[in-house]
Parts: structure tokens; C-alpha cells; sequence
């Protein structure tokens, strides 16, 4: 028994689910465990192949991510800003590697063959699993707005990815004259990060108020309504008053075409000539997960609410922001604790167990000025109606500044954790 | 490694715990849910999966294993008792705080006690 490999003895006994407890216990003596493949290494997918190591070392994870460096969302708008370097928000999978036997291979997935239970990279390679878990977080619509393109985004950066666009958007701000118009294009629901274009806003605020104090900055959105509304609005009047313009949807805020020659953002009722055009884009979840038949005809993923297995394809886990996950955020927050609870019923299915009881968490910090933070907070449980908020609520509106300064203190504390949890 | 770090940082992290404790002593947060609570939370029996679960996502803010390496209070030299004694009176408003009071109304009493019991026992390992 000792010389026969998992593979062997599931050839052995015929390949399938019911070979999978017993497959687990021989494997066990073997140590040659059941193979998950990891595709993406974001805030889902790292944390995802860390917490099932740490649940179960006998467990071989595979991690497929394109990037050696990965340059986090959270916290580029301070990029933007000029409050932080880029390199201070790049993570790199050096302890995933050596401190956890995560096994990242830098490389694209093309294909995934959800009957023959494998992956095909760019490289040409094949790589066989018995559970796979998906967190390609989200592509963009680009052909929602006309006149917008990828090309486009070279002149009107989305910065919704970070790296390079991040980097872009800066030296745009940086090269503008004092006096210019900044104007931003909200996405319409469900985006990345639902209070990001609005701290994105309140950061580019700060460091126009320093250094180009006639600059204005209008916001166009095609919805009514967003994240921490209140808190912003609020700050938004006492931080930067006369400086940010909210336009919503119904008062024209909605964004048909642009002209990157031009810089004219057309909205429903008038147009905007800008000095910066910063676009963010619809956007749906990542593309492989759309290539692979996972996601429904609105782009997103649907999954179990206990274990994030996709309703789709049996074997396959989606989690993060490409995910369809009832009242939770498409935050990086979220994606770590949607790949915990992932990551805990994996190993409870390999090993013949039920599935414990799911129990979810997010907190977005959001900084409006480097002294001045607000959040949102919530617990989640799965109800009968999937993923519910029982409880939370945002930071309240009329805190004294030394509440909103801890919140801001607690913001940078929260990266340094959560990048520790995810990648360290 | 693990037990390395956990020698060297238990008494400045105390002495840290207690001075954010104080720093944050702004009055009680009324905080409005963002969408009305749809389910209530019950007591009943907690698993020692379950309350893994519900731990683990103490870490995200609290850093691995409740070792955190930033600006927020390490969980990890905490005995069981102070974990419990701290999430019960946030949750009451008792204890002033910016975001914990938000979340420990998430949880009921039984598993608090799970959760705080978890995280202390990592301490040990």
C-alpha cells in the first residue's frame, strides 16, 4: 500500500467522487495528497492557498498567477495621492512559497477542462486537480462607454487594477495645472470595491487642495446612490468644501461616450472638458471565469453560499470579487474571509466531513485625509436566502476627530494585517 | 518561528492593547446597519470548526494568528477570558471602540467564548 500513489489507487478503484474520502486516507500514508489548483493570487486566491495548507499540510496546492509582484487595490489610491510609493502596496509570494509549501507557478491559465479536472497554461502545460478554486477578480466592459477602449485607458487610466494604470494616473495628476478639471466616471453596480471611486476622490482632493488649490473634480455616476454616502458627502463639506461635485444618475451623472482626443466626457445632460479623465469601467468578473462557462449571462459567478463551490460546475470554487456572494462586498476583505471559509470546506470535504458553518466578515477603512478615516463593518451568516448581513453598520456621522483619526490610524494598521494574513 | 515571535512580543503588545483602549475612549459609536439585519443570531452549540471559521477572520485585521505587525491591537498574549471579557463588553457599549462594538454584536455569547477560547489556544502552540 505504501508504494501506491493517489493516483494509482483512484485508477485502482475507478476515478470519481466516492473514491475521494477513501483517496484522501490512503494519500494520507503516502504523502502524496489531494491536488488543489489555486488560479489567481490576489487577496482570494493567496489566502485561499495559504489557510488550506495551514488547515492540512498533506493537502499539494498549486498556485497559478501570472504576476511575480502583485500590486494591491487597497490602498493605490494613496498612490494616486502621493501618500505612499507603489512599492509600499506590492506583495510578492516568497513566504507562500517557503513558509507554507505553496507551490506558485508564475504562469496564465487559458483553459479550464472542468470534466477532465485540469488547467491549461500559456505555457502549453497541463495541470491536473481534484478540487480548483477560481479568483480571477474582474475584467471591464469596454464597450459599455463609446469611445472608450483599452487603448483609450492609456489617456484616461481606469487605475481600477493596480500597477501600471495606478502609476499613470499620478503622473496625469501631477503633470495638471493648477486650476484643471479632474473627472472621474464612476462604474455602475456591482464594481470592485464600492467606496473606492469616492476615497479615490477625497485623496485626489487632498493633494489638489496642497498643490493645485483652484482644481475641481467632478464626479460622474450613473447610480443614485453609494458606499458610506453620508460620511463622504460630509467630509467632502468640511475637508475640500466647493471642491468635489457628485453628479448621480439621475441628474445626469451617466456617461455615454467620451473623446480621448478631445478629453469631452459627455453625461446625459451636459458634457465636461477635463484636464484628467480618470474612467472606471462596468465590469465583470475575470475573464477566464467567463471563458470557462462559470459565470451567469450577467458576467458573475454563481456559488453555494457555505462553500463557494460553483452552482455551474461541481469542483470548482469561485471566490472573490467574480463571485455572486449575496450581501458581501466585491472587496479584498471579503475575498480573504470568502477563501477561509473556501479553504475550510475543501478540507472538510476531502476528508469525508461535513462542512462547518460558514461565518463571513468585511471591514472597508476608507481615508477621506491621512488623519481622517471612516469604515463599514458587517458580520454575515447564510440564511435560506444565501448570504445575509446580520450585523454592522458604518462609523457614525458625528464622531469627533480623534474617532475619525484612530479609524485612519486602524486603516493602515488593517493593510499591514491583511497583506500579513494573505501573502506573509 | 511561530513560537520565536510569540516570546518576544507579549508584554509590548499588552501595553499597547491597553493604550489604544484608552485612545479610543470617544463616546460610544451608534452605528446604523448599512442594511437592516434580515436573521437573528441564536445561541446554540458552537463546533470547533465553526468557531475556527468565525476566528479566522479575526486575523484579516488582527494580523496571523492574532500577531499583528501594524496599528491595530495583537490578539495573540491574550488569555481566553480577556478575549471574552473584551468582545462582550464592546458588543454592549461598555467598552468604547471605532469598529469592534460593530462586530461583536455579530456573535452570541456562546461564541464569543468559542472564538476567544481558538485564538488563546494558538498562543500555546
Amino acid at each position: 500500500m505504501s508504494k501506491i500513489t493517489r493516483r494509482d489507487f483512484i485508477k485502482l478503484t475507478g476515478a470519481g467522487a466516492a473514491t475521494l474520502a477513501f483517496g484522501y486516507a490512503a494519500t494520507a500514508r503516502s504523502a502524496n495528497g489531494p491536488r488543489v489548483v489555486v488560479v489567481g493570487g490576489g487577496f482570494g486566491g493567496a489566502t485561499c492557498a495559504k489557510y488550506l495548507k495551514r488547515a492540512d499540510s498533506n493537502i499539494q496546492v498549486t498556485l497559478i498567477e501570472p504576476n511575480k509582484k502583485f500590486i494591491t487595490c487597497p490602498f493605490s489610491n494613496y498612490v494616486i495621492g502621493g501618500m505612499r510609493k507603489i512599492e509600499s502596496i506590492t506583495q510578492t509570494y516568497d513566504a507562500l512559497r517557503t513558509k507554507h509549501g505553496v507551490n506558485v507557478v508564475h504562469d496564465t491559465v487559458t483553459a479550464i477542462d472542468a470534466a477532465g479536472k485540469k488547467v491549461t497554461l500559456k505555457s502549453g502545460k497541463t495541470v491536473p486537480y481534484d478540487r480548483l478554486v477560481v479568483s480571477p477578480g474582474i475584467d471591464f466592459k469596454w464597450t459599455a462607454i463609446t469611445g472608450y477602449s483599452e487603448q483609450a485607458a492609456t489617456i484616461m487610466p481606469h487605475a481600477w487594477k493596480a500597477g501600471a494604470q495606478t502609476t499613470l494616473l499620478r503622473k496625469k495628476l501631477e503633470a495638471m495645472k493648477n486650476g484643471g478639471l479632474v473627472v472621474m466616471v464612476a462604474p455602475p453596480n456591482p464594481f470592485r470595491c464600492p467606496p473606492g471611486p469616492y476615497e479615490r476622490a477625497s485623496i485626489m482632493a487632498h493633494y489638489l487642495k496642497q498643490h493645485k488649490p483652484k482644481s475641481k473634480i467632478i464626479i460622474l455616476d450613473p447610480k443614485d446612490d453609494f458606499s458610506k454616502k453620508g460620511l463622504f458627502m460630509a467630509g467632502w463639506e468640511k475637508l475640500y468644501p466647493g471642491m468635489i461635485e457628485w453628479v448621480p444618475g439621475s441628474k445626469g451623472g451617466e456617461v455615454k461616450s467620451v473623446n480621448t482626443r478631445t478629453m469631452v466626457v459627455e453625461g446625459t445632460l451636459e458634457k465636461y472638458k477635463a484636464a484628467v479623465v480618470n474612467l472606471i469601467p462596468a465590469q465583470t468578473a475575470g475573464a477566464i471565469a467567463l471563458k470557462s462557462g462559470l459565470a451567469d449571462d450577467k458576467g458573475w459567478c454563481p456559488v453555494d453560499p457555505k462553500t463557494f463551490e460553483s452552482k455551474l460546475h461541481p469542483g470548482i470554487h469561485v471566490i472573490g470579487d467574480a463571485s455572486i456572494a449575496g450581501a458581501l462586498p466585491k472587496s479584498g476583505f471579503a475575498a480573504n474571509s470568502e477563501a477561509k471559509i473556501t479553504a475550510s470546506a475543501i478540507v472538510a470535504m476531502f476528508h469525508g466531513e461535513g462542512v462547518a458553518d460558514a461565518s463571513y466578515v468585511n471591514t472597508c477603512y476608507s481615508l477621506l485625509a491621512p488623519n481622517y478615516g471612516i469604515s463599514v463593518a458587517g458580520v454575515y451568516r447564510v440564511t435560506d436566502k444565501g448570504i445575509v448581513q446580520i450585523e454592522g453598520g458604518v462609523s457614525p456621522k458625528d464622531a469627533t476627530a480623534g474617532f475619525r483619526e484612530d479609524e485612519a490610524k486602524y486603516a493602515t494598521g488593517w493593510y499591514a494585517s491583511i497583506t500579513a494574513d494573505t501573502w506573509g | 518561528m511561530r513560537f520565536a515571535l510569540l516570546i518576544k512580543i507579549p508584554v509590548l503588545l499588552i501595553a499597547g492593547f491597553t493604550a489604544t483602549a484608552c485612545t479610543t475612549a470617544t463616546p460610544a459609536p451608534v452605528a446604523k446597519p448599512a442594511t437592516a439585519p434580515v436573521a437573528q443570531v441564536v445561541e446554540k452549540p458552537v463546533t470547533a470548526a465553526t468557531a475556527v471559521n468565525m476566528a479566522n477572520n479575526c486575523f484579516a485585521c488582527h494580523g496571523p494568528n492574532g500577531v499583528s505587525p501594524g496599528s491595530i491591537p495583537s490578539l495573540h498574549a491574550l488569555t481566553a477570558q480577556n478575549i471574552t471579557d473584551m468582545l462582550k463588553t464592546f458588543r454592549s457599549g461598555e467598552r468604547p471602540s471605532t469598529v469592534m462594538g460593530r462586530h461583536a454584536k455579530g456573535y452570541t455569547n456562546t461564541e464569543i467564548e468559542a472564538i476567544s477560547s481558538y485564538i488563546a489556544s494558538l498562543n500555546k502552540k
